[in-house]
């Protein structure tokens, strides 16, 4: 049989208890934590994108942010174009940050890990500053602003979007589609095979693997599902703007993941649900936020860089159970 | 005529600049095998320092000669206290650890200095303007055509044909020989971190009369120097050199011949490169 | 009618930069003709096979496996034509099972390396012959321990295990037995020579172990300073003169 995929942390029963749980989350908190938490979804689907990459194929890629922006402003230019379906605004992102991710991915593959990490961030400012500077087409600095978000057409109601329950429940949806996807992902031959490119890239090829292609792959479905959270936070804030592609937001699930452990496949969520709970109390106190988030990923990298969850499964490390 | 010599100039001495930061980049990176992320963050910051002594001591000269030094001086802390944990480390920690003192020096900047534009005003040596064809031209950029293959030559000399040059390079081919032989390789890697800090820092400095000194300068300078590197091949300093040229005459002329796609231009080179030759110019066997 | 070789080399060498590592090396092994390749440290045994799997590609000469010109391919289309190798250093998946070292390449020639959407325990075909693949190296009981915990000499079957698992035409093992134990050294040695003879797998294997060559080789290759100074039969070898200068004088009886 083959080995288990990464620990979720527990049978159907604690996966069930946490979905009802969050289902029932917007109807019990005030509007505010709704809220809070509903952007904490869109950033968990984000890194764990980002994981895809980094824990999975081991690949660093400062340049995500540059598909989440492309995503958030696919679906802003179809809905303000006068696109009315909101099913059509995420599968345009997801397919324009999907085309993105294998154009630049194509580029970014043929060098390795280093290179890699310099190319993206590269051409993730690319993809910045043709975002910022287009403003024809993107607004420029300021962003294109989602005047009219559609109602969420189901089968037999149409739901409208500007409600905050009706915002996070949709979100969930979605996010939980792209984490599930993602985790189908590292369960399935091709993520043995991308364990294996991080492993042993010599040894793959010597048998016949082609590591550029697998990366490629790698890098395409998280571009997607980078894309997909970007159209999310998109109608979140009614905006998309520049500031998305710029490398300060790809560093988020670089840090959010780093934070929450990129060994667990739901480190990185969990490293967004705390790197929120940090940013509501620093800024309390300070506007400096990038400069905490750098002091933070310093300290994580220095002193504890299997994240929160990989601190919390040494201490509490249960036997392993017989396989069958 | 007048256009290309001009357009040539201009290439020239942004291209001497870049050459100069490529550089440290390179040198960092053949020596301790550490990509410094934040590489532009010090480049900024020599600009930012540099001005701020000349806020108090109004020569540029005491700017260009302490800036740096001081610059050169926070590098070694850096080295010293932050990158040494991680050299046995995954290479991704390293570069997260490098990009997270970006983001901490980026801010840092706009905490002590604002987020203004401040200007830098030339020397008074340099700040004269000299005819070329009917028009007006800085002395300050023949300058930095000059200072740039200076610096350059004066480090290929160090590395190539001193006795410390050579132990520099001892130690970045081997690092255990290195050790074996006595040689205290974390003092030589505090050394050479410090350098390419202060080529970032003098880079800066020299730039600031230039372009105006602001809290993104450092955005620019780290993507187009990667891009040197990648298309003159990491580690080489003749790739560096012909790297930071092409980019630069690119540029320039890019400015006249294609307007408004002019941007895209570095990444345009920089994609051509990867397709044709993904080790670059001067670069070994990917 | 002449039988086409699996293997042939013409007038192969390198160098890097200014060193000469090989010089025209020619030879030919014949399907199903087990050939040890032997000389002294930095006679460049290593980097013939390296030239020959597609490591890098060689400055001069030719390299015809199987009637196909792969002189210069890329070890990735070299593997899937029939042509593995071993490494000196052991080149496994340290953490995956052991089990799952070898699914790997069956993904890969099965085509099933790609399917994102499906669960691995559905590829019931490659675990079967990924089970039988370790039984044939004796290292089913091992299959679901992280590659990583086992001995150095269970390490070296894995990799052989992952090796023979697209059933290839030419196996190159580099030093299989190097720094093995004498029970480990026999049971690879008996492994590799009842494969020689049961499956259709041809094998070249470099040496210093001496007894060993001469009691499984049915052909001798012998480098010394990048050059080929001898090429037969194992008792041609034994006499040959240069061989025995070039191993100093000293005798090839272990």
């Amino acid at each position: 049989m083959p080995a288990t995929p990464p620990k979720v942390g527990g049978p159907l029963l604690w996966g069930g208890l946490g979905l009802s749980t969050l289902i029932l989350c917007p109807f019990l908190l005030p509007t505010y934590w709704t809220l809070v938490l509903t952007e904490i979804m869109i950033m968990s689907l984000f890194a764990l994108s980002f994981n895809l990459l980094f824990g999975a194929a081991g690949l660093l890629s400062f340049g995500q942010g540059g598909f989440f922006g492309v995503g958030a402003f696919a679906a802003a230019l179809y809905l303000q174009g006068g696109g009315g379906s909101v099913w059509l605004a995420l599968l345009l992102g997801s397919a324009a940050a999907a085309l993105a991710a294998l154009a630049i991915g194509y580029l970014c593959v043929r060098r390795d890990e280093i290179f890699f990490a310099m190319l993206t961030l590269g051409f993730g400012m690319m993809l910045y500053t043709l975002a910022h500077n287009w403003r024809a087409v993107t607004g420029g600095s300021d962003g294109l602003p989602l005047f009219a978000l559609p109602p969420l057409r189901l089968p037999g109601v149409a739901v409208s979007l500007y409600s905050p329950v009706s915002l996070y429940l949709f979100t969930l949806a979605a996010s939980l589609l792209g984490a599930l996807l993602l985790w189908q992902v590292r369960r399935s031959p091709f993520g043995l095979i991308l364990t294996a490119v991080r492993e042993n890239k010599e040894r793959f090829a010597f048998v016949g693997g082609r590591v550029q292609q697998v990366r490629l792959m790698a890098f395409v479905i998280a571009g997607t599902l980078a894309g997909l959270a970007g159209t999310l936070l998109c109608f979140f804030n009614s905006m998309a703007t520049p500031d998305y592609l710029h490398w300060t937001f790809s560093a988020k699930p670089a840090l959010m993941t780093i934070l929450g452990g990129s060994g667990v496949f739901l480190g990185p969520a969990v490293g967004a649900a705390v790197f929120f709970l940090l940013e509501q109390l620093i800024t309390r106190f300070t506007e400096s936020w990038m400069i905490v988030l750098g002091a933070i990923l310093i300290v994580v990298v220095l002193f504890f860089p299997r994240g929160i969850t990989g601190v919390l499964s040494e201490r509490y490390r249960r036997p392993r159970r017989p396989r069958p | 005529m007048e256009t290309l010599v001009i357009n040539t100039l201009n290439g020239l001495s942004w291209g001497m600049l870049l050459f100069l930061i490529s550089m440290g980049l390179t040198t960092v990176f053949g020596v301790l095998g550490v990509l410094n992320f934040a590489h532009g963050a010090l480049f900024m910051l020599g600009a930012y320092v540099c001005m701020q002594i000349m806020q108090i001591v109004p020569s540029f000269w005491l700017g260009l000669a302490l800036g740096p030094l001081l610059v050169a001086a926070l590098g070694v802390l850096i080295e010293r206290y932050l990158l040494r944990r991680v050299y046995a480390r995954d290479v991704s920690f390293q570069l997260l650890l490098t990009f997270a003192i970006l983001l901490v020096l980026d801010d840092a900047v706009l905490i002590l200095w604002g987020p203004a534009y401040h200007v830098v005003e030339a020397p008074p040596l340099l700040a004269g303007v000299f005819r070329l064809f009917g028009h007006t031209y800085p002395v300050y950029r023949l300058f930095l055509i000059i200072v740039g293959p200076m610096v350059g030559i004066g480090l290929w000399f160090f590395f190539q044909f001193t006795r410390w040059g050579r132990i520099v390079r001892a130690a970045a081919l081997d690092r255990e020989m290195a050790e074996g032989i006595g040689i205290r390789v974390p003092l030589l890697f505090s050394a050479v971190f410090g350098l390419g800090a202060w080529l970032a820092a003098l880079g800066g400095a020299l730039a600031a009369p230039q372009q105006s000194v602001a809290p993104s300068m450092g955005d620019r300078i780290i993507i187009e120097s990667f891009i040197v590197v990648v298309i003159g091949g990491l580690g080489s300093f003749p790739g560096a050199f012909v790297g930071a040229l092409f980019l630069g005459l690119l540029e320039s002329f890019g400015t006249v011949f294609a307007g408004h796609a002019q941007m895209a231009l570095p990444y345009l080179l920089l994609a051509v490169v990867l397709l044709v030759r993904p080790r670059g110019f001067f670069g070994r066997e990917v | 009618m002449t039988v086409v070789p699996l293997l042939k080399v013409e007038n192969l060498s390198h160098h890097f930069g200014k060193f000469q590592v090989l010089s025209r090396i020619s030879l030919e092994i014949p399907a199903g003709a087990l050939t040890a390749l032997i000389g002294p440290n930095g006679a460049g045994k290593t980097t013939f096979y390296n030239l020959i799997s597609g490591r890098f590609a060689p400055t001069e000469g030719r390299v015809v496996f199987n009637g196909r010109d792969i002189t210069g391919l890329p070890a990735y289309r070299v593997a899937p034509l029939g042509l593995v190798r071993s490494f000196q250093i052991t080149n496994i998946f340290p953490e995956l099972s052991v089990l799952d070292n070898v699914a790997v390449p069956l993904l890969l020639l099965h085509r099933r390396g790609a399917n994102f959407w499906r669960p691995l325990t559905s590829e019931k075909a490659v675990y079967r012959q990924a089970q039988q693949q370790l039984e044939r190296v004796g290292l089913a009981a091992a299959a679901h321990r992280p590659a990583r915990e086992l001995a150095y000499g269970d390490k070296r079957l894995v990799e052989m295990a992952i090796v023979l698992a697209r059933d290839p035409k030419l196996v190159l093992l580099d030093e299989p037995t190097a720094g093995m134990n004498p029970e480990e050294t026999d049971h690879m040695i008996r492994l590799i020579k009842t494969l020689a003879d049961t499956s259709g797998t041809t094998f070249c294997l470099t040496e210093h172990d001496m007894k060993v060559v001469f009691a499984v080789a049915s052909q001798i290759a012998v480098l010394h300073q990048g050059q080929l100074i001898a090429w037969g039969p194992p008792e041609k070898i034994r006499n040959d003169p240069k061989v025995k200068r070039a191993y100093l004088g000293g005798s090839l009886d272990a």
